[in-house]
């Protein structure tokens, strides 16, 4: 195994820490519908209030997979001198560790666990912790794995659902 | 509404109905507008394919979970209800695949009086290669 690329950067400390506190702005029936069409999901329960009212919810909700942009990205909104040249304003589930970018970090994979959907007129908030951190060795060379737990709740305070994202950090290639 | 799906129904091992979504550069467009994402590779093509080595434009990967979500809550009907799912990303969808969903019952199982499904599940693209592939949990109403 050799040295611990996690104990080198000291990130241990990290574990369970609040990563992120936010409240979003209202969900508007305009989000959901553009969400709705963007994926092709063309229920009227998206579009419709009435359709929405006889339906499962008993109001115009969001597809259930919206609950993760429905405080949008935050840090997200930058002007186009703000971002960076590939158009990235943030990388949601890299963590703002020291030296977090000395790594290169891919995606690894989510997890969504659904409680209940999002109503228009919903506003949103996101709380987010850092719930897992390992290393393994690959093959070419160490790799982090670092796993966020972010819980969105309504106004309401009730859990909308519950989303975990696994990032993978390598070191990067002197190049 | 299509028939509901109870799960007495069911058996492990069973596959349902296949599911196809075709992805296209206009969806990515309303996607990463309504989103609000910005980063190049989903939609400026001499960068995504002469900067990053891209085939093409690449789908944001999030619209599996959507492609997903549709899938099974579709499935489950009215009385039934998506728990859970979780992906892994695996190969980049791009605009003019059209994508198959497939779901696999693997285990059957009553929670707190609640009949539970869990699925594997695939999203493959025309060349078969299973670009997102996943899990979910589902459940239906019992007879």
């Amino acid at each position: 195994m050799g040295e611990s690329l996690l104990d080198k950067l000291g990130w241990k400390k990290y574990l369970g820490q609040e990563t992120a506190s936010y409240t979003g702005e209202t969900i508007l029936a305009r989000d959901i519908r553009r969400y709705a069409l963007a994926i092709d999901d063309l229920n009227p329960i998206y579009f419709d209030e009435n359709a929405a009212k006889e339906g499962k919810y008993g109001g115009l909700t969001a597809p259930l997979s919206y609950v993760s942009w429905a405080i949008g990205v935050p840090g997200g909104e930058k002007s186009v001198k703000e971002l960076g040249e590939d158009g990235l304003a943030t990388f949601v589930g890299v963590p703002e560790f020291p030296n977090t970018w000395e790594l290169g970090w891919v995606r690894g994979g989510e997890e969504l666990e659904f409680f209940k959907p999002v109503y228009a007129g919903d506003k949103v908030t996101v709380t987010g912790n850092i719930v897992d951190m390992s290393e393994k060795d690959g093959k070419s060379g160490k790799m982090i794995f670092v796993t966020s737990l972010f819980t969105y709740k309504n106004q309401k305070g009730e859990i909308l659902a519950k989303h975990r994202v696994t990032m993978i950090a390598t070191p990067r290639k002197e190049s | 509404m299509n028939n509901q799906v109870f799960y007495e129904d069911v058996v492990e091992g069973q596959e349902l109905p296949p599911f196809e979504k075709r992805v296209t550069t206009v969806n990515i467009l309303m996607y990463l507008s309504t989103v609000w994402l910005m980063d190049r590779i989903h939609f400026d093509h001499p960068f995504a394919t002469q900067r990053r080595g891209l085939p093409n434009v690449v789908a944001p990967g999030n619209m599996a979970v959507d492609y997903y979500t549709q899938f099974l809550t579709e499935w489950a009907g009215e009385k039934g209800n998506l728990r859970k799912v979780s992906i892994q990303f695996r190969s980049f969808m791009l605009p003019g695949d059209t994508l198959t969903c497939r779901g696999k019952i693997i285990r059957k199982y009553i929670e707190e009086g609640k009949g539970c499904l869990e699925l594997e599940l695939s999203l493959k693209n025309p060349s078969a290669i299973n670009c997102v592939p996943g899990k979910a949990v589902v459940e239906l109403p019992m007879r």
